[in-house]
């Protein structure tokens, strides 16, 4: 297990050394930088030049690569061209609305996905599970804008129950206030998500009930449901577990989406407009600090994998 | 990815759009404020384009002046809505009749929001700084200023040359007083003399102001106001229905039925130096041939923008009409997509192949009238929809384009019609000489007789195309009074906000 988490923790490194050069240098290929924008229409190529100068972004693109790792391997992840505040400072802040949105998000995609998805294998063949099933398959292809606008539509502007946009100016320190703007936007996501994966649970309980050891538990005389909650399911379950690191990074992409749709002040907004401003500094440190989160959830599911499911150990 | 949720996001706002119009009621007439103006009250304003700093001295954008001239930074003199020229910091001017010097009488009693005091030589200081360094924004505009010198509360500027532009250039970035040896974070953090103080601001989200209860005129009316930046006008609409904002600015005219429905808001329209400008790359090729701009020009029926957009108007010409300089030049591009082929055939342009390059944050709207109205007489538009970094580089530094369109906002901007180095392309030395003597004029009615005239070229020239003049589209809320209706995308003055608590 030692040599096993270490041979992982190495990976992990080489693919956040190997991202960090995708992200600077692919980022470099974006026309445009943050001094014309700073400097506008109706400015003169010196003053972009001087403002470009003042930046740093002058010298060669190694030597910047270089600086910005140097950095970040002592915790430094960059600032802002546009205001000089610190990257990490920024992600810190804007985590407080978008971390809270992936958590309601998954919760909800779960407590979602895996009731309907175990009951609709239980009634496969049966007018309901193929209901469900189908039901399942639409709600996955729905568009993530569509969804939260559907819901905007019903929830917001003609039943007037929660807010259509926006987080509280005083955060957090209204809670019920932050919760109730988090609701749409995490429904939005968790519903799409959580079809996907109940399609996932539905198909992994349909697997369960073929194997051997769920058929063997039926023969010693459970009925069929019953070998399949007490045997099946715990192999479903760690399957799922999997499946939900993936679904870490869809929860990402989903928040860069609905905190657009429902002008959160989050990370994934953070993202856009940056990109827009071309920031590249910050635009890098925050793409940086997303690649990691989801590969060090990854990497957590794989040691948690390989810690619970006995046959993983025994081939180790 | 983009363009595809792009397109998504509009087939939303259609359909978002018809499901509302189906359950809203009958449109009434919004009622008048009848409450008190409450002192405490605190207003939220729907803004588009939130600034990228605070910078005052060296950001640029409309998004900058908006909202810190006026109302946290002040100049000697400031202006109207209708673009009339006013007392700020300054109690009083005179401009002597040759036109070289002006003189200011310094405000007493006026301090910063810091509390320090504004003294004569923080005047001196900033616009002598303004003028000294090329990197601060309009350093340019104070460029005919030969020296800059104080006597008491008097202030004098002694120009080397008249300059018919140096007052109103006073009552925007050139003319802003700030502390000499300040050492606030200009970036996120200001200090100015005006009716209100920056609170906060959460970047990516909003801006608060509140009162400064220490301002030397007549105080503010409201304790706070929040610019909330919401670019999305669907996102705004659903905010101002669930009463999360009083004050939607950038409205879209033709929503007007939808934000009006339950009585809450009224939608004002106001003028706006707003100028969807078409420009031409005229350098080479088949546009440097003033017959195929021309029939570009007689192809496009601008009607059918103001239509389309719900407001604004028409213009034919580089000015706008809250500008000196205004005439009517309906006459020069009438539409007539006839007259237009005949010209295209004349210039052997037929079957031209044309790309539009437009930044992606305008309604798809522009392009599409575009697209079919060329389409029309012969001429294939290619639309190429970029970001606005990428429209910097390709069109405004690299003059990489055929055709672009911008919304210019700025007012009297006439100057980049005389600048032969600008991305419009637009080289004419009759027009730059008579600018030049419209800013040598002393008397003001002579200095917007030679721009009109210069107009007028630059108009017969199709130096480009100016496919509508902006209306400033706001929706107030009901209890709220003192809002700015007119060019609100450059300036935004907020002295007379008031909320009414009935």
């Amino acid at each position: 297990m030692i040599r096993y988490t270490l041979t992982r923790l190495a990976l992990l490194a080489l693919g956040l050394l190997i991202a960090s050069v995708l992200i600077f240098f692919t980022l470099r290929v974006l026309p445009g930088d943050v001094a014309q924008l700073i400097a506008g229409v109706n400015s003169t190529p010196e003053q972009i030049a001087a403002i470009r100068e003042q930046l740093g972004l002058t010298q060669p693109l190694p030597v910047q690569y270089l600086d910005w790792i140097g950095g970040v391997l002592t915790g430094d992840l960059g600032t802002s061209l546009w205001t000089g505040t610190t990257v990490a400072s920024e992600i810190a802040e804007k985590a407080q609305v978008t971390v809270p949105l992936g958590i309601l998000s998954l919760l909800i995609a779960v407590l979602f996905s895996i009731p309907f998805g175990v009951i609709s294998a239980m009634r496969r063949g049966r007018a309901d599970g193929t209901a469900m099933s189908v039901g399942a398959q639409l709600v996955a292809a729905v568009p993530v804008v569509w969804a939260g606008m559907m819901l905007v539509v019903v929830f917001a502007v003609w039943l007037g129950w929660l807010p259509a946009q926006g987080f509280p100016r005083a955060g957090w320190q209204d809670p019920g206030a932050a919760f109730r703007a988090l609701i749409l936007p995490a429904l939005t996501i968790g519903i799409v998500e959580g079809a996907m994966l109940m399609r996932f649970v539905r198909s992994a309980t349909l697997q369960a009930v073929g194997q051997d050891f769920v058929r063997t538990a039926a023969a010693k005389g459970l009925t069929r449901n019953a070998a399949l909650i007490r045997h099946g399911l715990p192999v479903v379950g760690l399957s799922v577990i999997t499946v939900l690191g993936l679904q870490v990074a869809g929860i990402i992409v989903g928040a860069v989406v609905v905190e657009q749709l429902f002008t959160l002040p989050g990370i994934g907004r953070m993202l856009v407009a940056d990109v827009d401003a071309r920031d590249l500094p910050k635009v890098q440190g925050e793409l940086l600090a997303l690649t990691g989160f989801v590969l060090i959830v990854g990497f957590l599911v794989d040691l948690a994998h390989r810690a619970i499911d006995p046959r993983q150990r025994e081939a180790s | 990815m983009p363009r595809r949720s792009a397109l998504t996001a509009t087939a939303l706002v259609v359909v978002g759009g018809l499901l509302l119009t189906a359950c809203s009621p009958a449109s009434t007439p919004a009622p008048t404020p009848t409450g008190a103006p409450d002192p405490d009250a605190s207003v939220a304003i729907r803004l588009v384009l939130e600034p990228g700093n605070l910078d005052i001295r060296q950001t640029a954008g409309a998004a900058v002046d908006q909202i810190l001239v006026d109302n946290i930074y002040q100049g000697l003199v400031s202006r109207t809505p209708e673009q009339d020229i006013v007392p700020a910091l300054a109690e009083d001017w005179n401009v002597s009749s040759d036109g070289l010097t002006y003189t200011f009488t310094l405000r007493e009693g006026v301090t910063f929001h810091d509390g320090q005091e504004l003294t004569p030589q923080d005047v001196v200081w900033s616009l002598q700084t303004r003028k000294d360094t090329p990197d601060w924004r309009d350093s340019a505009r104070l460029a005919n200023v030969e020296s800059i010198t104080a006597e008491g509360q008097e202030i004098t500027l002694a120009l080397s040359e008249p300059d018919s532009s140096l007052l109103w250039n006073l009552t925007g970035r050139a003319g802003i007083i700030l502390k000499e040896g300040d050492t606030v974070d200009y970036q996120t953090a200001a200090n100015g003399t005006g009716p209100f103080v920056l609170d906060r601001w959460r970047q990516g989200d909003s801006i608060t102001f509140a009162r400064n209860d220490a301002y030397w005129g007549e105080p503010a009316l409201v304790a706070e106001v929040v610019f909330d930046y919401i670019p999305d006008t669907q996102a705004a609409l659903n905010a101002a229905l669930a009463d999360e904002v009083d004050v939607v600015t950038g409205f879209e005219a033709e929503l007007t039925p939808q934000i009006e429905a339950d009585g809450a808001f009224t939608v004002v329209l106001g003028e706006s130096t707003d100028k969807g400008t078409l420009a031409f790359n005229q350098t080479s090729g088949p546009l440097a041939d003033k017959r195929v701009r021309q029939a570009i020009r007689q192809a496009i029926d601008h009607d059918a923008f103001i239509e389309a957009l719900g407001s604004g108007q028409t213009q034919f010409g580089p000015i706008p009409s809250l500008d000196p300089g205004y005439e009517d030049l309906a006459d020069v591009a009438p539409y007539d997509p006839e007259a237009a082929r005949a010209l295209l055939e004349e210039a052997g342009a037929e079957d031209l192949e044309l790309e539009l390059t437009i930044p992606n944050f305008y309604n798809t709207t522009i392009p599409t009238i575009l697209v079919s109205d060329l389409n029309e007489v012969g001429i294939t538009l290619e639309v190429n929809s970029v970001d606005f970094g990428t429209w910097l580089t390709d069109v405004y530094t690299n003059r990489d384009y055929d055709l672009s369109f911008v919304l210019h906002t700025e007012a009297r901007d006439f100057e980049n019609w005389a600048n032969p180095d600008y991305y419009f392309t637009y080289d004419n030395p009759e027009v730059q000489e008579l600018y030049a003597e419209s800013l040598a004029a002393t008397d003001e009615g002579e200095a917007a007789e030679l721009l009109a005239d210069a107009a007028r070229i630059v108009a017969e020239d199709s130096a480009a195309d100016w496919l509508f003049n902006g209306a400033s589209v706001v929706a107030v809320g009901t209890t709220i009074s003192g809002m700015p209706s007119i060019n609100v995308n450059e300036r935004l003055n907020l002295a007379q906000l008031a909320k009414s608590n009935g």
